[in-house]
């Protein structure tokens, strides 16, 4: 008996070493696989994680007001600007001949590179150029000197220099003599006149505009619908006659009131010289806002900071969209991303019902939908050319016909705008809603189903009752993933509706109040212009990543509370068992 | 063919000798045949149902028990490729006839399912459920219902203070008891139910035991169970199936001690099943 055990054992332990030895194949053991799928994952987050870094910290950087540096150059030349990048480069052949020995022989000791920094020089007015390079060995001496503003004009950019005087009313007083208070209070009270000037000539003579063109067509209709030179259309267009000379004098009045402004405001001017001598004129209200950039304080550093953030986010842009705010463009999104929402979910919801709920399964079934998936396959800017030509065109010319008739030919809806843009982008989006319905509606058990259908519950009560409320966060999950290609989509909107710059927003104070049928503008189309399509790219690259940071938060912002509505209905179903 | 229909015919005599209540059958079942597809789950079953009486459906693993069941309140409708010969009456009225409404005729017949099936709702709107989607919305007729079908499930003593609360807070035991609430609260004349313990630990199938000897009487009860000591306990009647045929169909007592077959014997000893 002993003897036996002790042979087992020595038997299995002669078996262990051979065993323990063998290689066993890799595809057997987990490890491997492991570090391959945690690598995939970490590049993956790293990739993203710098992504959003590299726009965030361009996007929060833009705003922060950078010093001036004063730079002489060998020939005596004088450059002024904010450093913009550095880096090094070869100068040519034709550049090298010209230079002391001395400093081809540094180049040349350096492989032929030399260093330059770019410099934003502003004043395009005067240099027909925004940036220049500067190569370090031009370079003679550099400066900062404090007297030095960096001035944000209402046109041709930003102006560097200094503010060399004042003038009010006929006196003309040197800057250097006024107290800094007192340029900060007219500069204010020429600011605040200048809103008004632009409040009376944008909105209230809008107004009186749109009312007098309202009165016109009336007379328009009536005559399509009585025929010209009928009693009717001449009734009407007396009536008009008379509404409009009283629209008439209104209007006279406030442009009476914008000359009186106009004249105060080109009343108070300064001349700025640049760091060359030249010299420039213009009204006070004209500059945005004005620092001294070498001498600013931090609090006055975040004050500008702050003040630009609020202007980007309030106010209407300028300058060919590359200065002033994205107001038009932040609603624009919001708005078509929320008419988006409201289109596509129904259109989807209603769809996968019939696809799961009603339709008997089969191979027509199955074709449906694996149209439906490859729906989402086409190219955007297709949807884009369909959204054009069905809703703008067929659709919206066909309403034209029948509701606009006295508006033609100017088109109403027959044209791109937000509601056919939002229509658009639910075509695009729909099957994402189509998909995650289905598979929430296929997740629902059957036990609920027959428990609602055992109660004497008809179908559609079963639905309604049990089912759609189950799916809601399947559903809701394909809305928000529907929504955040919606709103990050540009191609398909350059043809349906989004346009550079428009001036009326799409919700104002005309009745209907809500204009579905105007353009709007973008965030999304705003980069691609600013970036792509502006005089110059280099002024506008800063305001891509503030533009990109705004896009990314809006949609994180609209994701985020799609979520905590999804979250809210888990929640009723939290501790459920099936 | 001709082999088919001998061996169908071979197929022995189903043995009766149920009791009969005293109001008469509410159910009559005859010659019902039944086809997934092409293969045959019922064979010529034609029994009835005694009113006011408890009738258990007994029998193996995938004898046609459930299927049967769920041919009566007609929620086989949802299989695809099902194939139906043979009468089906719920006093008098053909469940199969195509004039016939299957919504009204659910609502005659309450039904508990194997495992409990509360809807993501309150205790209170789970109750009222088959009411609600009658459109009925009078306070007073809700109240009075949700109070006597949970006293009639024994359930009002611990949810009359939290009949507001999800249903799905409620113990496994207390759910099913809900759902038996939910079935009866429609006023049904018939109570289905599918194995309704099968998913209760030995306590809380206790007291469903408890409420089905309760009901008896005011509702006609068929239930089918795979727990034969249950089987005997709660009900008046026993239908043994087996294969898709039924065996024998009789008196709970007699199929339990003399039956008057050996499969039934068999079966009913836990020699086979």
């Amino acid at each position: 008996m002993n003897y036996v055990e002790r042979d087992a054992t020595r038997s299995l332990a002669e078996a262990l070493p051979h065993s323990r030895g063998r290689v066993t194949d890799i595809a057997a053991r987990g490890e491997p696989y492991t570090w391959a799928l945690g690598g995939a994952l970490a590049l993956g987050i790293v990739m993203i994680v710098g992504f959003l870094a590299l726009v965030l910290y361009n996007g929060a950087t833009t705003f922060i007001p950078k010093p001036i540096t004063v730079v002489t150059l060998a020939d005596g030349a004088v450059v002024a600007g904010e450093p913009f990048r550095s880096e090094s480069y070869r100068p040519g052949p034709a550049v090298l001949e010209k230079l002391a020995p001395e400093v081809r022989a540094r180049i040349a000791a350096n492989d032929g590179y030399a260093g330059r920094t770019l410099y934003r020089i502003g004043n395009y007015d005067i240099y027909n150029e925004d940036f220049r390079w500067v190569s370090d060995f031009e370079v003679a001496r550099m400066g900062h000197p404090t007297d030095l503003i960096y001035a944000e004009r209402l046109e041709w950019g930003p102006f560097i220099g200094r503010l060399k005087s004042v003038h009010v009313g006929g006196a003309v007083r040197e800057a250097a003599s006024m107290p800094e208070t007192e340029l900060a209070r007219l500069h204010g009270e020429a600011r605040a006149r200048w809103q008004r000037l632009r409040g009376i000539e944008r909105s209230e003579i809008g107004a009186v505009n749109h009312q007098i063109e309202r009165e016109r067509l009336a007379v328009r209709k009536a005559e399509i619908a009585h025929g010209a030179g009928s009693a009717e259309a001449r009734q009407r267009a007396a009536e008009a006659a008379i509404r409009i000379a009283e629209l008439q004098r209104e209007y006279d009045r406030l442009a009476a009131e914008a000359r009186r402004l106009r004249e105060q405001d080109r009343a108070v001017r300064v001349t700025l010289a640049a760091i060359g001598g030249e010299e420039k004129e213009l009204a006070l209200s004209a500059l945005v806002r004005f620092y001294p950039a070498n001498a600013i304080s931090l609090t006055g550093k975040a004050g500008i900071y702050l003040s630009r953030w609020w202007e980007f986010l309030s106010d209407e842009p300028r300058e060919a969209n590359t200065e002033g705010g994205v107001m038009p463009a932040i609603f624009g999104t919001f708005a078509m991303t929320l008419l988006l929402v409201i289109a596509v979910t129904p259109f989807g919801v209603i769809t996968a019902l019939y696809l799961r709920e009603y339709a008997r399964q089969g191979r027509l079934v199955s074709v449906i939908r694996i149209s439906v998936n490859n729906l989402a396959g086409v190219p955007s800017i297709v949807y884009g050319v369909f959204g054009l030509g069905f809703f703008a065109y067929v659709l919206g010319g066909s309403i034209d016909q029948l509701f606009y008739p006295e508006r033609l030919p100017n088109p109403t809806f027959g044209t791109g705008g937000l509601l056919w843009a939002s229509l658009t982008l639910a075509l695009l989006t729909v099957p994402v809603v189509i998909v995650a319905t289905e598979e929430a509606l296929a997740a629902v058990p059957r036990s609920m189903r027959e428990g609602s259908l055992a109660c004497g519950a008809s179908k559609w009560q079963t639905i309604r009752n049990i089912v759609l409320p189950r799916a809601m966060p399947g559903i809701m999950t394909g809305i928000i993933l529907a929504m955040a290609r919606g709103a990050g989509e540009v191609a398909p909107l350059m043809l349906v509706g989004v346009v550079k710059l428009a001036p009326e927003l799409p919700v104002d104070g005309f009745f209907p109040f809500v204009h579905l049928e105007r353009s709007f503008m973008h965030l999304g189309f705003h980069i691609f212009d600013v970036g792509f399509q502006s005089r110059n790219s280099e002024a506008g690259k800063p305001m891509v990543f503030v533009t990109t940071v705004l896009l990314v938060g809006l949609i994180f912002l609209m994701n985020i509370s799609a979520i905590a509505i999804r979250n809210r209905l888990k929640r009723k179903f939290a501790g459920s068992q099936f | 063919m001709a082999a088919i229909a001998e061996m169908q015919s071979s197929a022995p005599a189903t043995e009766y000798h149920a009791k009969h209540g005293d109001q008469g059958p509410v159910i009559e079942v005859r010659d019902f045949n039944l086809w997934y597809g092409a293969a045959q789950a019922l064979h010529d079953i034609t029994m009835t149902i005694e009113r006011g009486l408890v009738t258990a459906l007994i029998g193996p693993s995938g004898c046609g028990k459930s299927t049967l069941l769920r041919c009566l309140n007609r929620m086989n409708d949802l299989v695809d490729g099902l194939t139906i010969r043979g009468t089906m009456l719920l006093e008098g009225q053909d469940i199969y006839d195509a004039r016939t409404d299957v919504i009204a005729l659910r609502k005659r017949m309450g039904m508990v399912f194997q495992k409990p099936n509360p809807f993501p709702m309150s205790i209170y709107e789970n109750v009222i459920y088959p009411l609600r989607v009658d459109g009925i919305r009078d306070r007073r007729i809700l109240d009075e219902t949700v109070e006597r079908a949970l006293r009639g499930a024994a359930l009002w003593e611990e949810a009359k203070d939290r009949l507001n609360e999800s249903a799905l807070g409620l113990s496994g035991g207390q759910q099913q008891r809900l759902c038996i609430a939910r079935a009866i609260a429609g006023d049904p004349e018939v109570l289905l139910m599918d194995e309704p313990c099968s998913a209760l630990d030995p306590i809380a199938t206790l007291k469903i035991e408890e409420l089905i000897d309760k009901l008896s009487g005011q509702y006609t009860i068929i239930i089918v169970t795979h727990n034969m000591q249950q089987a005997a306990r709660v009900s008046d009647n026993t239908a043994f199936m087996y294969l898709g045929r039924l065996i024998e169909y009789g008196e709970t007592e007699q199929v339990f001690t003399t039956p008057r077959l050996q499969r039934t014997l068999d079966y009913v000893t836990g020699r086979f099943g």
